[in-house]
C-alpha cells in the first residue's frame, strides 16, 4: 500500500530547543497509527507541522502521495491540541464554520453531534461546555463529512472513562470502514489497544517506528529458581532457544524466542535432572518496552 | 472571495461585540453631529456669546468635509472592533482551527483584509447618505453636493488606513487587551509626539505624513481651514501627496500583516 502521509526529515526548533530532529516515516493507507512518546517529545509539534500551523525548519511531507496542502486538509479530520471553537457561538454554528471552510454541506452537522453524544446541546454556546464536552465537540467536527484520514492528537483528554471507550469503539468502527487515523498519545493504553503501526518519539528524536507487533515485539521473559541455581544456570546455557540469562535475587531472567514455551523449559530441566521450585512466564508489557525505550 | 468572505460573516453576525460597536458607530455618528449643527456641542468658538463656526458647516460643500472628520473620530469603534475580531482567533486559536479546516494562511488572511474592505466600503456608503440628508436639509437643495465630494474618497481612504493599521497591529501583538491599548496610545499620543518632534526639524511638516496623520490631514478639524484663510501657515503638503502616502503606508500594512503571519508559528 502506498502512504497516505509520507513524512521526510523534518526538524523543527523553538529557539534553543530541538523539539524534532531529522523525523522520517511513512504512514500507510488504512491502518491506525499511534505516535507515542512522553510529554514534550515533539508529538503535537509534528502534527502541528503536517497540519500546517507551525513550520518546520527543514524537511517535507505529503499526503496523499503529493496533494496540494490545503486541498489536503479539506479531505482530513484534525483535532490538534486543544478544542479550537468561537467561544460566543453555539456547537451548531461552530460546526457551520468548520463545514463552511471545509466546502461541504451543512446536513452533516447533526449526524457528527450525535455521534459524539452532543445532540441536545448543540445550540448552547461552546463557552458553556465543560472540558469533554468540548473534546467531544472538536472530534465531532473532526468527523465532518467522512474524512479519509482523522488526526487525533490526545483525543481522549478530558474525557471520562465511558467517553475514552466510546472513542475507542469510534476509532476502531471508523477504521474498519477504511479510513486512516492518525493518534498521537502518552497513553500507552490507548495506543496498545488500537493501533496497528506506532512511532516513538523520544526528545524529539524518532526512536522507531513500524507495525506494532514488530516495534513492539515484546520477548517474554521467563523466571525460574531451583535449589541448586549454579547447576540450573549451566543447564540452560546448553538449551537452544533461550537468549539471554540474568541472575536477579537468586532468580534466573530468561529471555527466550516467542516459540519457546514454559512447559518445554520444565521438561528440558528434568531431563537435566533438575526440579525446578519456582516458574513463571512473565509478558512484557507495552509499558515496560515504552519505559526501557525512552528512558535510556 | 466571496467564500472568505461569507466565513467572516458566519463568525461576525451572533457576535454581541460586533453589533454593538457597530450600531454605536452608525448612531453615534449622525446623532453627534446633529448636536453640533444644532448648537447643542459647542466646540472652538462656542459659548454663549461666539459664533459657533462648526454649526454653519452642515450645509454642501461643507458637509463633506466636516462630516469626514467626525467621521475620522468614529472610525476609532470599527478600528477596535477590527482588532477585537483579529485578536480572537488567537485567543480561541481558531486561526488554527481555520488553517487545519483547509484555509491556507492567506486565506486567512485575507478574509480579514476582505472584511476591512467591506467595513470601510460601508462606512463610506453611510457617510455619504449623511452627507446628503444634512446637506440637503441645511442647503434647502442637492445643487452643489458633488463639489468638494473627493472628501468622500478621502473618508474611504481614511477608513483603510485606520483599520489596515488596526489590523496590522493585532496581527503583530495578538493580545486583545495589549493591542487596544497600543492602537489608542499611538493614535492619540504618540504619533502626535513623533509627528511635533518631525515637524520641528524639518522645513516641511513631514511628521504629517506619519500612518494616520498622514489620512487625518485629508480631513482637517474644520476649524483648521477656516484658521489657514485667515493665516498662512508657511510651506504644506499637498492633499494630493497625503492621499499617495496615506495608499501607500495601507499597501506596507499589507505586506507587514502578511510576512508576519508567514514567517511566525500559529
Amino acid at each position: 500500500m502506498s502512504p497516505i502521509l509520507s513524512i521526510q526529515q523534518i526538524s523543527k526548533s523553538y529557539g534553543p530547543i530541538q523539539a524534532l530532529k531529522d523525523v522520517s516515516f511513512d504512514v500507510p493507507e488504512g491502518c491506525v497509527f499511534g505516535i507515542l512518546g512522553p510529554n514534550g517529545s515533539g508529538k503535537t509539534t509534528l502534527l502541528g507541522i503536517v497540519l500546517d500551523v507551525l513550520l518546520a525548519n527543514a524537511g517535507s511531507y505529503s499526503w496523499f502521495g503529493g496533494m496540494e496542502h490545503s486541498e489536503a486538509r479539506r479531505k482530513i479530520g484534525a483535532l490538534l491540541e486543544t478544542p479550537n471553537f468561537y467561544h460566543y457561538l453555539s456547537a451548531f454554528n461552530n460546526l457551520e464554520i468548520s463545514a463552511a471552510i471545509k466546502q461541504m454541506g451543512m446536513d452533516d452537522r447533526l449526524r457528527v453531534l450525535r455521534q459524539v453524544g452532543l445532540f441536545e446541546r448543540k445550540d448552547s454556546k461552546f463557552q458553556t461546555f465543560s472540558l469533554g464536552m468540548k473534546q467531544r465537540l472538536a472530534i465531532g467536527a473532526a468527523l465532518l463529512g467522512n474524512p479519509k484520514i482523522l488526526v487525533l492528537d490526545e483525543p481522549t483528554n478530558g474525557l471520562d472513562p465511558a467517553g475514552i471507550a466510546e472513542i475507542r469503539d469510534l476509532i476502531r468502527k471508523l477504521n474498519k470502514e477504511g479510513i486512516t487515523i492518525i493518534i498521537a498519545s502518552h497513553l500507552l493504553d490507548e495506543i496498545e489497544k488500537v493501533c496497528t503501526h506506532v512511532a516513538i518519539l523520544k526528545m524529539g528524536r524518532l526512536l522507531l517506528h513500524g507495525p506494532v507487533d514488530e516495534v513492539l515485539h515484546s520477548e517474554d521473559q521467563v523466571e525460574v529458581r531451583a535449589t541448586d541455581m549454579e547447576k540450573l544456570q549451566q543447564a540452560l546455557q546448553m538449551m537452544s532457544g533461550i537468549k539471554k540469562i540474568k541472575l536477579v535475587d537468586n532468580t534466573l531472567q530468561l529471555t527466550c524466542d516467542t516459540d519457546i514455551q514454559p512447559f518445554q523449559i520444565n521438561e528440558f530441566c528434568i531431563s537435566k535432572g533438575i526440579v525446578l521450585s519456582h516458574l513463571l512466564l512473565k509478558k512484557k508489557s507495552l509499558e515496560t518496552k515504552f519505559m526501557e525505550l525512552t528512558n535510556n | 472571495m466571496i467564500a472568505l468572505l461569507a466565513v467572516e460573516w458566519l463568525k461576525i453576525k451572533r457576535y454581541r461585540t460586533f453589533w454593538v460597536l457597530a450600531i454605536l458607530f452608525l448612531l453615534l455618528l449622525p446623532l453627534w453631529n446633529l448636536e453640533i449643527a444644532n448648537g447643542l456641542i459647542k466646540i472652538g468658538g462656542g459659548g454663549k456669546n461666539g459664533i459657533n463656526f462648526l454649526s454653519t458647516a452642515y450645509s454642501f460643500p461643507q458637509v463633506w468635509g466636516n462630516l469626514g472628520f467626525w467621521g475620522s473620530i468614529f472610525i476609532m469603534f470599527i478600528s477596535i472592533l477590527i482588532i477585537i475580531i483579529t485578536t480572537n482567533e488567537y485567543g480561541f486559536r481558531t486561526n488554527r482551527q481555520n488553517v487545519i479546516d483547509g484555509w491556507d494562511k492567506m486565506q486567512f488572511y485575507h478574509a480579514k483584509v476582505l472584511l476591512l474592505i467591506v467595513f470601510s466600503i460601508i462606512a463610506t456608503i453611510y457617510l455619504f447618505i449623511l452627507g446628503i440628508i444634512f446637506g440637503g436639509f441645511n442647503s434647502g437643495s442637492l445643487s452643489g453636493m458633488f463639489s468638494e465630494f473627493q472628501q468622500v474618497a478621502y473618508f474611504f481612504l481614511l477608513s483603510l488606513d485606520y483599520l489596515g493599521f488596526a489590523l496590522f497591529i493585532a496581527l503583530w501583538i495578538r493580545k486583545s487587551g495589549l493591542a487596544i491599548g497600543l492602537f489608542l496610545l499611538y493614535s492619540m499620543i504618540i504619533e502626535n509626539i513623533l509627528k511635533s518632534i518631525i515637524n520641528h526639524f524639518t522645513d516641511k511638516p513631514y511628521g504629517n505624513l506619519l500612518p494616520l496623520q498622514a489620512s487625518d490631514e485629508l480631513l482637517p478639524f474644520p476649524l483648521m481651514q477656516f484658521a489657514k484663510a485667515m493665516m498662512p501657515m508657511g510651506p504644506d503638503i499637498s492633499l494630493t501627496s497625503y492621499a499617495f502616502v496615506a495608499m501607500c503606508w495601507c499597501v506596507i500594512y499589507y505586506f507587514a500583516g502578511r510576512a508576519i503571519l508567514l514567517r511566525n508559528d500559529w
